[in-house]
């Protein structure tokens, strides 16, 4: 049964274009594949990220206005790009480490080829495999360090993750995954705490303090230009 | 260890308290009515949450009658009706409060486990009864946690895992039909559990340095003996980052769920309320004097 794209988008129906892409963007930041990167639950995201833009795209057609078309291709595009090359990422690991199956004995492979395989057992989801390589490898170097973190992420150990990455970048800080990935960690934590509603309840009302700088700030403005609000200072 | 879990009072609309409070009332008269009395006195935040939760995903009417109760004799108030979410809530209240108690007892000698446990046994064997999986499932994780506590181990991930697993347990209802929504309740019940976990140890670490009992943050950055405060705030960035970016997970898990009522109610608690707990216990804000100050 295919679902009502208004209640999909969860607007009213007949909403206006605005509103549709409004409500559009929001659920495309919430649900997007940046967000949802080493999480159990990524696939769950990933068929919801589907079925928004399918609705969008549904609702846009009906209204047939190429305006507004053309806003949602852009956005859409853009919204794909990182899911997109994530998947190309992920093509060129499988292919790449299809060879190395053959070979059964660690011992016989470099260490780069391990990474690529503890890489692609983790996007696969296969934690405990991807584990099992990372202990075996002898070489800890900052890729180790970094894989390790990504390991721990996935499986729920935030703190340890958090360390390995953060030290994967201390030891190279050059590099732009690793200072990348923790960046992210950083992003969303405080992403969590100034999220709409803990901010709409807990800034916006005005209090006094606000008042008398807003009210010193003006009448700074107007003494600039050569006029005065407040006469006595 | 329990009832971190709660809504931000200040923020909810008053229609909104009153159905959480409905809730929350019918969880405890449900569990008055199918494991006695005294089982009332061992409700806690959390597993209202959790009906809440769970009853949210069902699209039903909410359904219920203003009532007087023992606990409350003055007042009438709004009383949602049972359903099998709060039948559910209660069994795991039950057995979570049991092993809570049993493991007081077991760890400190203390009294009131002792004599709780005592008091629960009857409804706890009714509730094992009803679900014998999930309370195997549970045994084996606190096993495991009991063995990482005795061994003192020092990575505060790993002891925090076992307890997360079983709020994991606790979350994955069978009653909920959506295999992915199960999925979503699972990761959010483990990382809640991260969550309390991390949050009561942060908080309990001068009780347990007195009492030289383990502490998975003192053992894991390695309290010296010197000053506590300091220690406490030399690690609060750390144990920060831990907390919040758990609660990021629960968000979203949370955001995944079809979620078909209450949303003011969840929104409150998973987008406000937890931050504000948080807040609470690191920043160390007197909880009684808040809570008059409201």
């Amino acid at each position: 049964m295919k679902k009502n794209p208004y209640k999909v988008l969860g607007i009213k129906e007949g909403a206006s274009y605005d509103e549709i892409k409004r409500a559009y963007r929001e659920l495309a930041k919430k649900y997007h594949p940046d967000r949802y990167q080493n999480n159990p639950l990524a696939d769950l995201a990933e068929e919801k990220m589907r079925e928004i833009n399918e609705a969008y795209e549904e609702l846009m057609k009906n209204a047939g206005n190429y305006q507004y078309r053309a806003d949602y291709e852009e956005s859409y595009n853009n919204s794909n790009a990182s899911q997109g090359t994530y998947k190309q990422q992920y093509q060129q690991q499988q292919s790449g480490s299809y060879s190395y199956n053959t070979q059964y004995q660690y011992q016989y492979e470099n260490e780069s080829d391990l990474e690529n395989k503890v890489r692609m057992y983790i996007n696969n989801g296969n934690i405990a495999e991807a584990q099992r390589i990372l202990d075996k490898m002898k070489n800890r170097n900052a890729a180790w360090y970094y894989l390790q973190g990504l390991v721990f992420l996935r499986r729920g150990w935030y703190d340890r993750g958090y360390s390995s990455i953060q030290r994967a970048v201390n030891m190279d800080p050059a590099n732009f995954e690793y200072r990348n990935a923790l960046n992210n960690l950083n992003q969303q934590s405080t992403g969590y705490r100034h999220n709409n509603y803990y901010r709409n309840s807990y800034n916006s009302s005005p209090d006094m303090c606000n008042l008398c700088v807003n009210l010193w700030c003006l009448d700074t403005f107007c003494e600039c230009l050569g006029g005065d609000l407040i006469s006595c200072c | 260890m329990f009832g971190y879990v709660e809504p931000d009072k200040p923020e909810l609309k008053i229609r909104e308290y009153d159905v959480f409070r409905g809730y929350y009332c019918s969880l405890c008269k449900t569990l008055g009515r199918r494991y006695g009395q005294f089982s009332r006195l061992t409700l806690n935040y959390d597993l209202a949450f959790l009906y809440v939760l769970l009853d949210s995903l069902s699209s039903l009417p909410i359904r219920g009658k203003i009532q007087r109760c023992i606990v409350h004799p003055l007042k009438k108030r709004f009383i949602l009706f049972s359903n099998n979410f709060a039948e559910y809530a209660s069994d795991m209240n039950i057995i979570l409060m049991y092993y809570n108690l049993e493991d007081k007892w077991n760890d400190e000698r203390n009294v009131m486990g002792g004599s709780g446990t005592l008091a629960l046994k009857r409804a706890f064997k009714k509730a094992k009864k009803r679900h014998p999986e999930k309370c195997a499932s549970i045994e084996n994780h606190l096993t495991r946690l009991s063995d990482l506590e005795k061994q003192g181990c020092d990575s505060v991930d790993e002891v925090a895992e076992e307890f997360a697993a079983i709020m994991r347990d606790i979350f994955e209802c069978e009653s909920i039909e959506d295999e992915n929504d199960r999925k979503a309740l699972g990761w959010m019940g483990y990382n809640l559990g991260r969550w309390i976990y991390i949050l009561d140890a942060y908080e309990d670490i001068e009780k347990d340095v007195k009492n030289n009992s383990y502490n998975p943050l003192v053992s894991q950055y390695g309290f010296k003996g010197d000053n506590i405060k300091d220690f406490k705030e030399s690690i609060r960035e750390k144990v920060n980052f831990a907390l919040t970016y758990s609660l990021s997970e629960v968000e979203k898990a949370y955001s995944l769920l079809a979620i078909e009522k209450n949303k003011g109610i969840l929104d409150n608690i998973l987008y406000s309320g937890l931050i504000v707990r948080t807040d609470k216990v690191l920043q160390e804000r007197g909880i009684k004097d808040e809570k008059e100050s409201l």
